[in-house]
C-alpha cells in the first residue's frame, strides 16, 4: 500500500530540510528510548548541528516514515535525503569510517593525544573504577566540545589512553579533540567535580559585568559595543555609542579577533548572539551580564529602565 | 491441561540459514539465539560495494518470510554481520 500523496510530500520535506535529518523519539537533549540516545550520541561526536524529528509529537510521521524508508523502526536517519539506516546501522557506520564518508568528513586519524589528570582528578577516577571493579573511565568530546565522563564496561571502539596513573577510553573523534587536555578536579559544595582545560576547544562567550564595561571605556579600549535590540527598545533606552545590530548586517569586514561586546535588555537575547558570533569565528565576544537594565542600575541612572 | 513447549531453537536458526543460503547463493551463513531473537554473520560475495544499509536489507530481505506475524519465529534480529569473503 502506498502512502498519501501528501504525506509522502511532507515526509520528503523532512528529510530534505537539512544535510542530516534525524527520525527519533524524543529530541537530542533528551531521547525518549534507548536507540534514540545512542544514535544521537554517535552523531554529537561528528556533528555540532542537526536536525531531530520527534515522532513522539506526531503519529502521521512515526508510521509515515517506516513505510517512506521501508524500515521497520524507529531512530532513522537521512543524510543529503538519503535513508543510511537505524542505530546499529549507524554504530557500523562509525565504526568502519562509512559515516565520516557519507557526511563529508575526514575519519580522524586516531592518534593518541597527550592527555593530563591532575593528582585531585586522579583520585577521583581510582575512587570510581574501586566502586565500579571491571569498569573503565570514558572521556568523550562532542562536536560541540562538550566533555562528558562515564564509567562502565569497555566499548569495541573505544582506543585507550594514558591519562596520569590510569588510562581512559575515548573513541575515535574525542582522540582528535584531546591533544593537550587537562583534567582537574574542584572542591564543591557537592562534592569533588571534574574541571577541563581543553586547547582544542573554541572560546566560548564570555560573560562581562557591567563595572567592567565602565573602566573598559574609561580606559579608552578597542572594542565594538553592539545593541541587538530592535529600534523601538532603542529608542526608549540606550547606551551611549552602541551601534545596532542592523548597522553591522552581517560582519562582513569586521576582523575575527576584533573584541565585540553585544547587550539587549537583560542578556539573554544578546548571548544567542554571541554565541552565534563564537560559532562563525570570532574569538573575543563578550556578552554584557545584566544588559541594559543592569547599566542602567549599577553605571548610569540617566539611561530609563523600562 | 495443555502442554506447551517451546519450539527448539536450533530449528529456527537453520531455517534462517536455509533462507539466506537460498537468496545469495554461495553465502556462508551463521545464525545464534533463541527465544525469538537471533544475531546473523554472513559472508557473501553478494556486499561488494554495497555500503551498510544495503547488506543488512539483503539479509533482512531473505528472512522475511520468518519474520512476518503475530507468532514469526524470529521476532528481533539483534546484531547482524554482514561481511564481504576475504580476497587472497
Amino acid at each position: 500500500m502506498a502512502l498519501p500523496p501528501e504525506l509522502n510530500d511532507r515526509l520528503t520535506s523532512i528529510i530534505t530540510s537539512d544535510s542530516v535529518v534525524l527520525f527519533m523519539k524524543g529530541h537530542r537533549g533528551q531521547p525518549q528510548c534507548g536507540f534514540s540516545a545512542q544514535i544521537t550520541q554517535v552523531l554529537d561526536r561528528v556533528l555540532a548541528d542537526y536536525t531531530t524529528f520527534d515522532v513522539l509529537s506526531d503519529m502521521e510521521v512515526r508510521e509515515g516514515i517506516k513505510e517512506f524508508s521501508d524500515w521497520p523502526t524507529i531512530p532513522q536517519l537521512y543524510i543529503g535525503g538519503e535513508f543510511q539506516g537505524g542505530c546499529d546501522i549507524v554504530k557500523e557506520m562509525y565504526e568502519s569510517g562509512e559515516l565520516h564518508g557519507a557526511l563529508g568528513l575526514d575519519r580522524p586519524t586516531g592518534e593518541t593525544p597527550a592527555v593530563t589528570l591532575t593528582d585531585a582528578a586522579a583520585t577521583v577516577f581510582q575512587g570510581a573504577l574501586q566502586q565500579q571493579p571491571g569498569s573503565e573511565i570514558h572521556v568523550a568530546i562532542d562536536a560541540r566540545f562538550q566533555h562528558s565522563f562515564g564509567v562502565g564496561p569497555a566499548e569495541g571502539d573505544e582506543t585507550r589512553v594514558p591519562a596520569g596513573p590510569i588510562e581512559v577510553l575515548m573513541d575515535l573523534d574525542t582522540l582528535a579533540r584531546a591533544e593537550g587536555l587537562v583534567i582537574d578536579a574542584v572542591d564543591t559544595p557537592q562534592g569533588a567535580a571534574l574541571k577541563v582545560d581543553n586547547p582544542n576547544a573554541p572560546p566560548a562567550v564570555q560573560q562581562l559585568p557591567v563595572g567592567e564595561l565602565a573602566r573598559m571605556r574609561e580606559a579608552g579600549a578597542e572594542f565594538l559595543l553592539i545593541d541587538v535590540r530592535p529600534e523601538e527598545e532603542r529608542q526608549r533606552a540606550a547606551i551611549e555609542g552602541a551601534t545596532p545590530l542592523e548597522t553591522i548586517g552581517d560582519f562582513e569586514g569586521v576582523p575575527r579577533d576584533r573584541t565585540i561586546v553585544l547587550h539587549c535588555h537583560h542578556g539573554s537575547r544578546s548571548q544567542a548572539v554571541a554565541e552565534e558570533l563564537v560559532g562563525s569565528g570570532f574569538q573575543s565576544v563578550f556578552n554584557l551580564a545584566g544588559g541594559i537594565d543592569a547599566w542602567s542600575v549599577e553605571v548610569d541612572s540617566s539611561v530609563p529602565r523600562y | 491441561m495443555a502442554l506447551r513447549i517451546n519450539r527448539p531453537a536450533a530449528e529456527t536458526t537453520d531455517r534462517i540459514r536455509k533462507a539466506i543460503e537460498a537468496a545469495l547463493p554461495g553465502a556462508e551463513v551463521e545464525a545464534t539465539g533463541m527465544g525469538g531473537h537471533f544475531e546473523i554473520r554472513v559472508v557473501s560475495e553478494a556486499f561488494e560495494g554495497k555500503n551498510t544499509l544495503a547488506k543488512h536489507r539483503l539479509v533482512l530481505g531473505a528472512i522475511a518470510e520468518l519474520m512476518k506475524g503475530e507468532n514469526a519465529p524470529v521476532h528481533a534480529v539483534d546484531k547482524i554481520e554482514a561481511l564481504v569473503p576475504r580476497q587472497d
